[in-house]
């Protein structure tokens, strides 16, 4: 086993003795560490509450050295952080070194001392609080802005059809 | 004729005492400064740290020392994970002898940008089809509140894992099914 996949491995562990609270998640195949599938409840209280969201996380091969990619399957999810193909955009996931807009703390970025668990919460408090200074999806950030009832309505249609209602 | 003799023979004697000694002192400091490094003799010289490897543990890790990170990257040939591993199981590096000269200048490196993942198939699949739900759904209306107490769980064997994860995942979409289900039903009675 390679540090990356040894890594992996024990994340998983942990992850499935002693899940999060609304949190699932583990590779699709243990053949293939470095590509997870997680499951993501809405948080309490906002327009995704009762929602059930899935994401692919992708690993590089000198993982924990550099972060995951995370993209939301299934349709996507409509927030102003997560891009029109469901990949997300915060800054857990971008590394350290990777600043394009001088605004994220280093540590608020990727280090190895992060964690697939961490990425799942730092997105869970995402999709609660969605961050207006770095907008993905320019379209639901406006509506977010400026429309803040509409864009309610619009996730909670998309939380009851992601469950087949 | 003697007394004359005596200085002619010792200038060549005294440079060939100090062109020994010479020898001597630098086998001698040489043999010191390697014996510090044990295993790396020879490697170490010809080795050079990757400064652009360096900054990314120093990026990383901004507690540390870049000697020290210099001194680690040199022993174990440049290896990046492995120090980190280092570092993130609590060894902690070890503080190079002062007899190490480290590269000096780090050219500022940025880390390569990750390219967004392109849009592969827009899925505009719901969670019951991916995960083939619809029997299990069907299969659930007769027993409505399905026991579902599993919430966390590990095996030994691989099989029982991913089986064990499967369910795990297919009883919270489910369950966050049945729950907003029962909220519309509630909604509309009122």
């Amino acid at each position: 086993m390679s540090i990356s996949t040894n890594r992996l491995f024990r994340e998983y562990k942990t992850l499935s003795t002693n899940p999060p609270d609304g949190i699932q998640a583990g590779p699709v195949n243990e053949d293939d560490m470095y590509l997870w599938e997680a499951l993501i409840e809405g948080p309490i209280g906002t327009p995704y509450e009762g929602g059930v969201f899935a994401a692919e996380l992708k690993f590089p091969k000198d993982y924990p050295l550099s972060p995951p990619t995370m993209r939301f399957v299934g349709g996507g999810v409509w927030h102003p952080n997560v891009y029109p193909n469901g990949t997300v955009c915060i800054s857990i996931l971008h590394p350290p070194g990777d600043d394009p807009n001088h605004y994220e703390h280093a540590s608020e970025r990727w280090s190895p001392i992060q964690s697939v668990e961490k990425i799942l919460i730092s997105v869970m408090s995402m999709l609660a609080e969605p961050n207006d200074e770095s907008p993905a999806n320019v379209e639901a950030a406006k509506m977010w802005r400026e429309r803040r009832s509409e864009y309610e309505r619009k996730v909670r249609g998309e939380v009851r059809k992601g469950l087949g209602l | 004729m003697l007394p004359e003799d005596e200085p002619s023979l010792n200038i060549p004697s005294l440079l060939t005492l100090a062109v020994v000694s010479f020898f001597v002192i630098r086998w001698f400091f040489k043999r010191d400064g390697d014996s510090t490094v044990p295993g790396s003799r020879g490697r170490a010289r010809g080795n050079v740290v990757d400064p652009a490897h360096v900054e990314q543990i120093a990026q990383m890790f901004p507690q540390l020392s870049t000697r020290d990170i210099m001194w680690d990257l040199q022993r174990n040939g440049g290896n990046v994970a492995a120090t980190t591993e280092r570092i993130l199981t609590g060894r902690g590096l070890d503080t190079p002898p002062p007899s190490f000269q480290p590269l000096v200048a780090i050219p500022p490196t940025g880390v390569p940008a990750q390219p967004v993942s392109s849009a592969s198939k827009s899925d505009g699949q719901d969670l019951i089809t991916r995960y083939n739900l619809a029997t299990k759904i069907a299969e659930e209306r007769g027993e409505e509140a399905a026991a579902r107490s599993s919430s966390g769980g590990w095996s030994q064997n691989k099989e029982e894992r991913q089986r064990i994860l499967q369910k795990r995942r297919d009883d919270m979409i489910l369950a966050a099914r049945r729950r907003m289900m029962m909220q519309k039903a509630q909604d509309t009675a009122q």
